[in-house]
């Protein structure tokens, strides 16, 4: 079966020499939630934003359902969603506006977009404020805008960074619900998390990336054994202070 | 292609002077405010092709009609190329919403094209206000024909390309230069005020000819942009001769320009834009921490704001490093060297008459202060919650302003005084016009920001630049209590002291007005 999500030997080094991530491979297979561990500054993001192609890179090479991201970014792109830590919207514009916006990006057809636009504004209880302006919006909302405007295209894969922040505990339910039919329907989820209950109970597989090297890597029964996974990672943490 | 790019295109044009808001806000104050900011936006949009239309009808009426396309092309390139620059590249790199724009299923290509389409737009803007009133007197006042009407009226789309995608240019190549570096900002601000001098020392080169008549200027003015210029030229050949294949090597060349330049930009599009993004780290070393104030911290970050951001440093700043650079050029230059050369006799006792107010003009320009408030964007909180007077926020941002405005106003009004051997009436107005006119200044900017913010800003250019209504106002009024009293000044040189006397003690008056509103608000209001 092939990888939706495949990162073979990727490295990225900013300016002034400073290597943010080196040598990193994983994949992620169809139906799979993946989680991204590591502390702050570990290189967790700059992964995430060369995977969903807002950043180039030195070395090694992504793959979206077999695509390169360099070489076939579009594609890659409309197989993908995206949804940053902290997703900055624009304000001047309606929250209807919005993900109609996203749905003409990703070309839904008006029955589907209608239809989903619906089911989730309803899940995440954002319907009678659609017609508003996101500037009126709670840093909540707009999350969760954000997330409705990501799972309009039903996307191959999905990519998180902190997608728990600031969700209230029944939009975070219903959040890792949607996650879960999204796996069952073949699609991939990579996302990464500090908050690590969730993604022991969450992931198939988890990945822990420690200054910009992945240090551990493979299915949540097999990396953490009999104890938690804030035991292995703080194992991590301390083997290699 | 299309599609996409015109989704991009209409999402920015829902922000383009609030239209979105004004239809979807429920706060009636807020419909009202944009209402009224588009009625004002109109009447000075008639104003300025009013105007316009008197330049050209001027000159049609001293029978100089034939020269309106080359003279039109020329003003409208020379005000692309100085205000596109001022915009600097902070419509490409850097933008608050690349991540979501650039993770969507588009083409850098298509996300380019769509932001240039912006600039293109405000630039056609300009171009309507200097072009096609030149158009319409051209078609009434010459029996040029159809033809030349019809290629001359065309040319209006084509005619801001070029010096556009220049000044885009420019910018890109600095912001590729500067990115390398780890005090990028900096670089970026040094470079750019160099870019800025230069492109204005060459516009002051198209101008400088040698004629009496205003005719004479023209021909002259038209000779030397067909020379240095040589699109203006082919769009004179073109509707003199009228000759459709000139017009059309005119937009060939103007599209070429454009399109190499979206191809170009797009291939580096992501790399530039990681590089404006990425930030060196540094390995922080312990040691003594220093204890401000709470004003003296936040005069320190309003100070650092300034400098980290180059279209806000350069757009502020500008006005005052022109003054300085004249001010030391004239250093090599007697006031009998400029009488002669400018043919204008008794123009040094005028200017050592006017020199304190032609020093306010260039203070008036500018301010830091009417941005500062609409910078701190989605940030804002942090002013809010913090433990202070609004006023003192205020005056912290008004300290930064009268710190960047007072070294290059006194040096300059010094290395003036000595050039132009000023009596000590005028050493005591070089002191305090430009002292009151920098108050005035930096309280009215705080004022019009407090009466104007702009949060939603997707870059700091629009805080700064792009229909920010602050900056505009500022400008405007701040330009029009200089120039008016300079105006009288010159003409009245007998009664200078006094015009300048009676306008400081009435600006003081106001300052004080404007302070006193500013005491009254709150920051979570505004």
């Amino acid at each position: 079966m092939q990888a939706i999500l495949e990162i073979k030997g990727f490295a990225k080094t900013y300016s002034q020499g400073k290597k943010a991530v080196d040598a990193l491979s994983l994949s992620v297979m169809p139906g799979e939630v993946h989680g991204f561990i590591g502390h702050n500054g570990a290189g967790k993001t700059t992964t995430i934003r060369a995977v969903v192609g807002v950043m180039d890179f030195d070395a090694g090479e992504i793959l979206i359902d077999g695509h390169s991201v360099k070489e076939e970014p579009v594609t890659c792109k409309s197989l993908t969603a995206y949804i940053p830590d902290n997703p900055d919207l624009y304000d001047y514009i309606t929250g209807i506006q919005f993900l109609n916006y996203m749905a003409d990006m990703f070309s839904v057809d008006q029955g589907n977009r209608q239809k989903r636009i619906q089911k989730y504004a309803d899940l995440f209880g954002i319907t009678d404020s659609l017609g508003n302006l996101v500037s009126s919006y709670s840093h909540g909302m707009k999350q969760k805008l954000a997330l409705i405007g990501a799972f309009l295209h039903q996307p191959k894969l999905l990519v998180l960074d902190e997608p728990f922040v600031g969700l209230d505990p029944e939009a975070a339910f219903h959040l890792k619900e949607i996650m879960r039919e999204l796996c069952d329907q073949g699609s991939a989820i990579f996302f990464s998390t500090h908050v690590l209950d969730v993604a022991e109970k969450l992931c198939d597989k988890v990945s822990i990336i420690k200054q910009g090297k992945l240090v551990v890597s493979g299915s949540m029964e097999v990396v953490k054994g009999s104890g938690s996974l804030e035991d292995v990672f703080m194992e991590v943490v301390e083997n290699e202070k | 292609m299309r599609n996409k790019y015109l989704l991009l295109l209409k999402m920015q044009l829902y922000n383009f002077f609030g239209i979105n808001r004004m239809f979807h806000s429920h706060s009636k104050k807020e419909k009202q405010k944009s209402m009224l900011l588009g009625a004002l936006a109109i009447v000075i949009l008639g104003l300025m092709i009013t105007y316009s239309a008197l330049f050209s009808a001027g000159l049609a009426g001293m029978g100089a009609a034939s020269l309106l396309p080359t003279l039109s092309v020329l003003v409208c390139s020379l005000i692309t190329l100085v205000l596109t620059f001022l915009k600097g590249s902070g419509v490409l790199f850097g933008l608050r919403d690349y991540d979501m724009v650039m993770s969507l299923p588009v083409k850098s290509s298509e996300v380019v094209l769509s932001r240039i389409t912006m600039v293109y737009l405000a630039n056609l803007l300009i171009s309507i206000i200097v072009v096609l009133p030149a158009i319409i007197i051209f078609g009434i006042s010459t029996n040029a024909g159809i033809i030349a009407n019809l290629i001359f009226g065309l040319s209006l789309l084509f005619i801001p390309v070029i010096p556009m995608i220049i000044s885009l240019g420019i910018g890109v190549l600095i912001t590729a230069i500067s990115s390398q570096s780890r005090h990028k900002n900096i670089i970026s601000l040094i470079l750019s005020t160099l870019a800025v001098l230069l492109i204005v020392a060459a516009s002051t080169q198209a101008q400088n000819m040698d004629s009496s008549e205003i005719v004479n200027i023209g021909v002259a003015l038209s000779n030397t942009a067909n020379r240095i210029y040589p699109p203006a030229l082919l769009l004179s050949m073109a509707v003199q001769d009228q000759n459709g294949l000139y017009f059309l090597a005119f937009a060939g060349l103007s599209a070429l320009f454009g399109g190499a330049f979206v191809v170009v930009v797009a291939h580096f599009y992501q790399k530039m834009n990681t590089a404006t993004f990425s930030h060196s780290a540094i390995k922080y070393k312990e040691k003594a921490l220093k204890v401000s104030s709470p004003f003296k911290a936040m005069y320190k970050r309003e100070f650092n704001r300034y400098f980290s951001c180059t279209i806000y440093a350069l757009n502020s700043t500008i006005g005052m490093v022109l003054l300085l650079v004249v001010s030391v050029l004239l250093l090599f230059i007697t006031p009998e060297m400029l009488e002669q050369q400018s043919g204008f006799i008794g123009l040094s006792q005028m200017l050592r008459q006017i020199l304190p107010m032609v020093i306010a003009v260039f203070i008036t320009m500018t301010s830091t202060t009417a941005a500062s408030l609409s910078l701190e964007g989605k940030n804002r909180w942090l002013m809010c919650s913090a433990p202070v007077r609004t006023i003192d926020i205020f005056n912290s941002k008004i300290a930064v302003n009268l710190t960047v405005i007072f070294p290059f106003a006194f040096i300059s009004a010094l290395l003036l005084g000595i050039r132009m051997e000023v009596s000590t009436m005028q050493v005591v107005l070089l002191c305090i016009v430009p002292l009151i006119y920098s108050c005035f200044i930096s309280v009215l900017g705080m004022y019009m920001n407090v009466k104007f913010p702009k949060y939603d800003w997707t870059s700091e250019y629009y805080a700064v630049k792009g229909g920010a209504v602050s900056v505009l106002a500022t400008m405007g009024i701040g330009m029009l209590s200089s120039m008016a009293p300079l105006f009288i000044c010159a003409v009245f040189t007998g009664i200078s002291s006094m015009v300048m006397v009676v306008t400081s003690a009435l600006l003081l008056i106001i300052v004080f007005a404007l302070y006193g509103k500013l005491r009254c608000y709150q920051l979570y209001e505004i």
